[in-house]
């Protein structure tokens, strides 16, 4: 006989749509509630992100809502104890605002450089960024300079879009997939949707990858490159399409600035320049009227190769034919660079005849009638069905810049950008390349007390007079950002600060705050010294720290918050309101633009408070201007009606949708005081389809274009012409070379990477840190990936993904661990240039020989993260960390240099090289060991042996 | 699989409970050695039915949710565990009969009928009990006829080597029961060698291909994908190495077959060897407990390809 | 009818995603709630109806790594059922269902030694044995929307990979899916003829090159000419 089946009691519940925070990807939830609790989180079917689905994390967002890590209430660091060693005195909200008030009008009113506001993956970038350009520093950054930096820029600085959210590939058209160094990715659930939409219409998917895992694991073909080796690949597979000639002329001439003519007059200033007219256009050779011509025009018949004299009579080329030159010499092919990458010759050739092959015999014409530009009609659109999908594999070394610009010369040659079937932009993207936005360097106004910056603090340097240096060069920024070490750093250098700011170098902070991220640990390059250097005392100043105030916003008990000296204790995301603004990193999909919110579906326990609600009443409490009425009030009651009420420009505020006084306008309109429930209302997101006609093309698209500078996406109609060899780049290395009218830098190491570095077409160098390891004593590379159900440290906590992994193991390729005698779970050493840790192995197949790799932020501090001190995260779980230099190695006669890109700052983390030998018997465990975090004051949460979450009232096995 | 101890104890107790029941009533029905007082006979069934009740009683140490247990009569028709149960349940109001018989002269058709049907009974629960593990297709170490064989062998050896003891001491003529054990023990180890053997051949095992169902190539685990252990890694996860099943295999034959069978040519000799029959008793119920131990420790249930066995 | 699952072994990421919503919809569920032990401490684990495995094969460089999600397959040979001596194991007869009664269950750990596919795990809490309900308590529950009734782990996984239906009806997805791409079922030479079938990974697409291009090898850039094209 049949027991009864126990269906849900619907009368006790309650259902609400919301936004998913677990990870950037931001996909829409449906919760379903039962008596305040959270019964079920399951994927939004109507969501353009996830379309119903959802990742482990997200699912297991209620176990987050119960973690037992959260912040009750507000904290100082009790007076008398030293930093570190987390003792703390809980304050009330009033004690804790009129503190942090004081302490940064004093600052604002003095010297306002010395706040430093730091953010991590933080989802309001657009609010976080206003604040700081209100308070008047230009120590603002989120965590884009330490993660994906390389790939926004080379973007921006190449197709007008980029690969990390700004594009996606178009997965209903697509025939031919490389991916480049992916793990996960920010947009997490599409990219699952995806491949299997390719593979199921029988579309190939290539990976190139050092390991074989997650997405790799379903590749047709996976291709184990050596890291730090994927320009060379790039600009090979280039070689291979230029030696066969298969490059989609059209788009060529047509987009990009192939047939652009470049100034050869090397030594002499203005070598590398476009040659430009009176107009300051570019020009182009017109075969057709056998003249000079304005390349942006339309109507032209451009020369894609030659060269030719100018009027004035320099030598000038088309990049086209600096391209051919460069790429098609024999360092490039395939035989050649095959040892470099640890790659068969074959492959590399065959992978690129075949993308050739499906670019131009398998194309796709959609019949949509849609206008150029230039004001052409045309009957159809063509797509050439090859996507490409690169990340952190690429970006996270620091030639990662230059690798991703290869890929994007790929993608060019075959024509292969917004159209159907190929890598397409995100709104707001594509924008001007570089977007027309450059960071606050005026010393005078940055200087200014109670000013705020008359630009963000963050941009897009196109040449030397964009750095923010001081009159002797020296950086204006904390990071260093826009400094001759790095120049066009658009993310700032998040990874730096903590050294920078300790070194007093170049200059001291007062206080230093530091929101979602967890840079005592995870996020932090040589974890245990900068542990170090947050506790270090200043000499001059006896009694006080190098960084003297350190205001840490978290929602949990995390390695950083027990730096902190004073802690703010966030909201989850189900208990705050929050929005996700195009003005940000969007979640657009290439047919939608779409902004998305969150509001508070539970009721809050604990005395937090959002961050962002703190933030508009610190910046009313301060008095910024755009938070203040002339009469000196305050101009917004809360978050909420700061959201539905800012105007960054008119009609143009955080949230599209339903903009208007009656909510009947889309992406631009007076504001709307009912937006929210509209929000609410519409399952708390909002997306704008974009008509067939403004689909693809967009960077020359007449009506995608009209509608995109009318809201705001970009300034004005005018075609994105990419850029194949990038002109700013060449300013940079002229005035390394001391060849440029403007600044140039007196520091001989700057002006040595400003000439190696700074090429204008892409290049392929060592990385920075293997130029100077020893590459005999340290002979593997050390890498980490992403597990796809746990995001970085913050999943750790969470009672169900934690058994999925609790500890994490360094792999390593099974041959070569049978070679050196390590078998599965020894216990070994692994040292880098910069320290050793000892950790536990595991053998595999699909990683390739020269490479070792770990789980990224599984290791723990014992005592973090609400587990218990015995957690197996703190006691055999480990971080790579600690191996990896925030510093390149000293070089004699040499200021100590950052380990980063030397074009954007982006962090180096996979350059690292390091050794690995066996650990004496008995020596088990992973080491380094912290002393444990204490348990915090209003830390009363029950820590079961057994845990039996139930969101039913009644009925319970 | 996981040794229980609870299981072991059931086993070998219960096992050797039947046998020893079974030939009392062989030893009085054809009077072996003289013939015990019905006295003696009560006393050696009622140590029988305490070695089965404590067996039973322990394997429901082994349950997760004994207020339940009751239930485990329900599924005679298809589970050999309920079958077991039923014909432990039904034994004992039979053998109980049988003894209240012997004690109150009760005629000879009924003593022999209820001693008979108990004797049966108990052969067949053995013999179910072994079931329960040959049945498992899943154990290819346990699905085979030779299991509960070897059941049956060694409770009824543990058995004959009490009833021995029970000769020895109530001072019948032993030679018959000194046979009888030795034909059993015997015959005991032969199945139990023969068993060992037949678990060394590899045989036509699913294996990680099969499991899998990728059959084109090797195939390894790479991550289980739970750092500690689950109900799986603890109730199927162990493993003996091979050289430790190895001396254990010498201490079953030793302690089980080889003791016993020395000290019955001893009380052979001497004809009344009361510490010989009672080494070889204790010798013989040590061996099946061991045997037991390594019965399990030996099985390799086919979820352990999942967990990256090649082969079970 | 004789529901159960498709598993795409083609397109499975290894996300573990179906593993979690399966923990979050059953831990609440009508067999619900699931024990986790040491939730904070040493050694985390618990009980969980759906794992995901992950394996190798071959050797490297022509290594492929598989994903492999594993549940109760619904056999319909289903021993676990058969070996129950409560009763408590049971397979519904009207959609092939294996389900265990918890108010009959004792305990006693038998069903999970006859289930060759690791799908049934003891909740010490409760004393009683847990497995995959196929979502018993969603696929009929009729205040859902129609496009919900469908497992917990089917609706949520990204990739697609899993699949849900009557393979009975030799028109249903399921069955079609299983004939086009050659389904299997996991260790077929026990007969328990599971319900749950896999699907193989595909073959690799094969493209053409062209090995003689039409514009020809080309050597130096003098090789290259112009061609008239307009803007
Ligand atoms: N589940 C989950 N999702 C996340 C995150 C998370 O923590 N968890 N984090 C989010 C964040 S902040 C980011 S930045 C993104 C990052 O998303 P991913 O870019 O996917 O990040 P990683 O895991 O660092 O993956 C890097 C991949 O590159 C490979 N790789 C390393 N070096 C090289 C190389 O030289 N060449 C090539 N071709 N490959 C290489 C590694 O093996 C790895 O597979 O993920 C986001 N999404
Ligand atoms: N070795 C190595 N290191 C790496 C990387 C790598 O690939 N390898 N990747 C790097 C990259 S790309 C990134 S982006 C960083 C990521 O590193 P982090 O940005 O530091 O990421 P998390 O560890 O998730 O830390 C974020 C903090 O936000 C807190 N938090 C979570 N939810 C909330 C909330 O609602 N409100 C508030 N206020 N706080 C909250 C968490 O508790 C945690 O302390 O790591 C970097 N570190
Ligand atoms: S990918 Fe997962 S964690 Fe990230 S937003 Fe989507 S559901 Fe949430
Ligand atoms: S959710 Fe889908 S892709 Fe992820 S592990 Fe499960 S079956 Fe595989
Ligand atoms: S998979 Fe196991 S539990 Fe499920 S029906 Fe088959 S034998 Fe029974
Ligand atoms: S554990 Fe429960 S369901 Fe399994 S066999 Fe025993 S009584 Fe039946
Ligand atoms: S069908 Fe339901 S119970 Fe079974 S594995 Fe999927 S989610 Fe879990
Ligand atoms: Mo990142």
């Amino acid at each position: 006989m049949n027991a009864k089946i126990k269906l849900e009691n619907h009368d006790a519940q309650e259902i609400k749509y919301t936004t998913c925070y677990m990870c950037a990807c931001r996909c829409g939830i449906k919760v379903t509630l039962e008596d305040n609790k959270v019964r079920f989180i399951q994927g939004n079917r109507n969501h353009p992100t996830n379309q119903g689905v959802l990742c482990a994390k997200g699912s297991a967002g209620i176990m987050k809502q119960y973690s037992t890590a959260k912040l009750t209430q507000p904290l100082m660091r009790k007076p008398g104890t030293e930093r570190g060693e987390g003792v703390y005195e809980a304050i009330s909200w009033d004690q804790a605002l009129d503190i942090l008030t004081d302490r940064l009008e004093e600052i604002r009113s003095t010297d306002p450089s010395k706040l430093g506001f730091f953010t991590g993956r933080d989802q309001m970038q657009a609010l976080t960024g206003l604040w700081a350009q209100q308070f008047g520093t230009p120590n603002w950054s989120a965590h884009g300079g330490f993660c994906s930096v390389n790939m926004a820029a080379a973007g921006l600085y190449s197709i007008g879009f980029s690969f990390w959210e700004f594009g996606a590939p178009d997965w209903d058209y697509a025939k031919y997939f490389l991916m480049w160094g992916v793990a996960e990715d920010h947009s997490s659930n599409p990219i699952k949707i995806g491949l299997e939409k390719l593979k199921r219409r029988g579309g190939k998917f290539v990976t190139v990858n050092p390991v074989r895992t997650g997405y790799s694991a379903i590749a047709d073909e996976w291709l184990p490159i050596k890291p730090g080796m994927d320009g060379l690949l790039a600009m090979s597979m280039v070689h291979v399409l230029l030696k066969h000639e298969k490059f989609d002329y059209e788009f060529l001439v047509r987009y990009t600035n192939a047939s652009w003519l470049v100034v050869q007059t090397p030594g002499q200033k203005g070598d590398g320049l476009f040659l430009r007219d009176e107009n300051d256009h570019p020009l182009v050779w017109d075969i057709d009227k056998e003249a000079f011509r304005n390349g942006i025009d339309g109507d032209i018949a451009p020369a894609l190769f030659g060269e030719f004299v100018a009027p004035d009579g320099r030598r000038v080329k088309t990049v086209m034919s600096l391209m051919v030159e460069r790429y098609l010499d024999e360092r490039y092919a395939p035989e050649n660079v095959a040892l470099e990458c640890g790659l068969p010759a074959e492959s590399i050739e065959r992978i690129a005849l075949e993308m050739a092959h499906v670019a131009f015999q398998e194309t796709v014409e959609l019949p949509i009638e849609w206008t150029d530009v230039w004001g052409r009609k045309h009957d159809k659109v063509v797509g050439r069905p090859v996507a490409m999908y690169a990340m952190r594999g690429i970006s996270a070394h620091s030639n990662g810049f230059h690798s991703c610009r290869a890929i994007h010369m790929i993608q060019m040659l075959l024509g292969a950008l917004d159209a159907p079937g190929n890598f397409r932009a995100r709104a707001p993207y594509p924008k001007p390349i570089p977007p027309h936005q450059l960071p606050e360097n005026n010393i005078d106004i940055i200087n200014a007390p109670n000013t705020p910056l008359s630009r963000p603090p963050l941009g897009f340097p196109t040449r030397p007079e964009d750095l923010v240096i001081d009159e002797f060069g020296n950086p204006l920024r904390i990071d260093k950002a826009y400094s001759w070490e790095v120049p066009i750093a658009s993310h700032g250098l998040m990874h730096m600060v903590i050294t920078n700011a300790t070194n007093h170098d170049p200059y001291a902070l007062d206080t230093l705050i530091l929101f979602m991220a967890n840079m005592a640990w995870n996020s932090t390059m040589n974890t245990a010294n900068i542990q170090d250097m947050l506790r270090a005392k200043d000499p001059e100043e006896p009694g006080q720290y190098k960084i003297p105030f350190l205001v840490v916003i978290d929602a949990f008990h995390s390695e950083m918050t027990n730096f902190a000296d004073l802690i703010l204790p966030d909201t989850t995301y189900l208990e705050r309101h929050d929005c996700i603004s195009l003005l940000d990193r969007p979640i657009s999909e290439p047919d939608a633009a779409a902004d998305a919110i969150r509001y508070p579906l539970v009721k809050l326990d604990r005395d937090v408070r959002p961050w962002q609600e703190v933030m508009v009443e610190l910046a009313s409490r301060l008095k910024f201007p755009a938070f203040t009425k002339p009469d000196g009030t305050r101009k917004f009651k809360d978050y909420p009606d700061f959201i539905v009420n800012f105007e960054r420009s008119p009609g143009v505020g955080f949230l599209a949708g339903w903009r208007g006084k009656d909510g009947t306008k889309s992406l631009k309109g007076e504001p709307n005081p009912n937006q929210w429930d509209k929000y609410i209302e519409n399952q708390s997101f909002f997306a704008h389809h974009w008509p067939d006609n403004q689909k693809y093309m967009r960077y020359a698209n007449k009506d995608y274009l009209e509608v995109a500078a009318d809201v705001g996406f970009v300034g004005k109609v005018e075609p994105i012409i990419m850029q194949f060899y990038s002109e700013p780049l060449q300013k940079f290395r002229l005035a390394g070379q001391g060849l440029y009218d403007g600044p140039q830098p007196n520091n001989q190491v700057d002006r040595e990477r400003l000439v190696k570095y700074f090429d204008p077409l892409p290049m392929w160098y060592e990385p920075l840190e293997q130029q100077r390891v020893d590459k005999e004593e340290y002979p593997f590379f050390a890498l980490t990936q992403r597990p796809m159900f746990m995001y970085h440290s913050w999943d750790s906590q969470n009672v169900w993904l934690r058994q999925i992994m609790a500890q994490n193991y360094m792999y390593m390729n099974s041959r070569r661990a049978a070679e050196m005698g390590i078998q599965d779970f020894d216990w070994i050493w692994v040292e880098s240039h910069n320290g050793k840790i000892r950790c536990q192995v595991k053998t595999m197949e699909g990683t390739q020989e020269d490479t070792i790799w770990t789980w990224n932020a599984i290791g723990k501090q014992k005592g973090a993260w609400g587990l218990k001190e015995n957690a197996s995260e703190a006691t055999r779980g480990f971080l790579l960390n600690h191996l990896i230099s925030e510093l390149l190695p000293e070089k004699a006669g040499e200021r100590r240099v950052t380990n980063s890109d030397p074009v954007t700052g982006q962090a180096a983390w996979f350059d690292l090289r390091v050794k690995i030998w066996k650990a004496a018997p008995g020596e088990t465990g992973s080491w380094p060991q912290f002393d444990a975090l204490k348990k915090l004051p209003g830390d009363n949460y029950d820590r079961p042996d057994v845990l039996r979450y139930d969101a039913r009232s009644h009925e319970k096995n | 699989m996981h040794p229980a101890f609870s299981v072991i104890f059931f086993t070998v107790a219960s096992g050797a409970g039947f046998g020893l029941f079974s030939l009392l009533f062989i030893a009085d029905t054809f009077k072996l050695g003289g013939g015990f007082t019905p006295a003696q006979l009560v006393i050696g069934g009622i140590v029988a039915l305490g070695l089965i009740g404590f067996g039973l009683l322990s394997s429901t140490f082994h349950l997760a949710n004994p207020k339940n247990a009751w239930r485990a009569f329900s599924r005679f028709r298809t589970s050999w565990l309920s079958r077991e149960g039923v014909f432990a349940v039904v034994f004992m109001p039979l053998a109980l009969v049988y003894l209240a018989c012997i004690g109150f002269d009760a005629p000879l058709w009924l003593r022999e009928t209820f001693g008979l049907l108990s004797a049966v009974l108990a052969w067949i629960t053995v013999f179910s009990t072994g079931m329960i593990y040959a049945c498992l297709k899943t154990i290819r170490q346990w699905n085979t006829p030779l299991v509960p064989a070897n059941y049956l062998a060694l409770g009824y050896a543990s058995g004959s080597l009490l009833l021995l003891l029970g000769a020895v001491m109530a001072g019948l003529d032993t030679l018959p029961y000194i046979a009888m054990a030795a034909l059993i023990v015997s015959i005991a180890a032969v199945l139990k060698a023969i068993y060992y053997f037949w678990i060394r051949s590899p045989g036509l095992t699913p294996t990680i291909n099969t499991a899998t169902g990728l059959t084109r190539a090797k195939v390894k685990l790479l991550d289980t994908g739970h750092t500690h252990g689950t109900f799986l890694t603890q109730e199927f996860g162990f493993q003996i190495a091979r050289k430790k099943a190895g001396l254990l295999k010498i201490v079953v034959f030793g302690l089980g077959f080889v003791l016993p069978g020395l000290m019955l040519v001893w009380v052979f000799n001497e004809r009344d060897g009361q510490a010989a029959a009672i080494i070889a008793a204790f010798a013989g119920i040590a061996g099946a407990a061991v045997e037991r131990w390594l019965f399990f420790a030996e099985a390799r249930h086919v979820v352990n390809l999942y967990h990256g066995a090649q082969r079970c | 009818m004789r529901l159960g699952l498709v598993i795409d072994l083609d397109v499975c990421v290894g996300c573990h995603a179906c593993a979690i919503a399966c923990k979050e919809w059953n831990a609440s569920g009508t067999i619900g709630p699931l024990s986790d032990y040491q939730p904070y401490g040493a050694e985390p684990s618990g009980v969980w109806f759906n794992r995901i495995r992950h394996y190798e094969m071959d050797e490297y460089p022509n290594n492929k790594t598989v994903n492999f999600p594993m549940s109760c397959m619904h056999c319909e040979d289903a021993d676990c059922v058969t070996v129950c001596p409560t009763g408590a194991s049971y397979k519904r007869p009207e959609d092939g269902i294996v389900l265990i009664d918890q108010d009959k269950c004792m305990g006693c750990n038998y069903c999970s030694w006859a289930c060759p596919y690791g799908a049934r795990e003891l909740d010490r809490s409760s004393g009683t044995m847990k497995k995959c309900t196929l979502c018993v308590d969603r696929i009929y529950d009729q205040a859902l929307p129609v496009e919900e009734r469908q497992p917990s782990c089917v609706l949520t996984c990204p990739a697609h990979a899993r699949m849900f239906g009557d393979f009975d009806d030799p028109d249903s997805a399921v069955s079609r899916t299983v004939r086009e791409r050659g389904g299997f079922p996991l260790m077929p030479e026990l007969n328990y003829n599971p319900t749950n079938t896999y699907l193989p990974p595909r073959r690799k697409p094969v493209i053409p090159v062209d090995t003689q291009p039409r514009g020809g090898l080309k050597e130096s850039i003098k090789q290259f000419a112009n061609k008239l094209v307009r803007r």
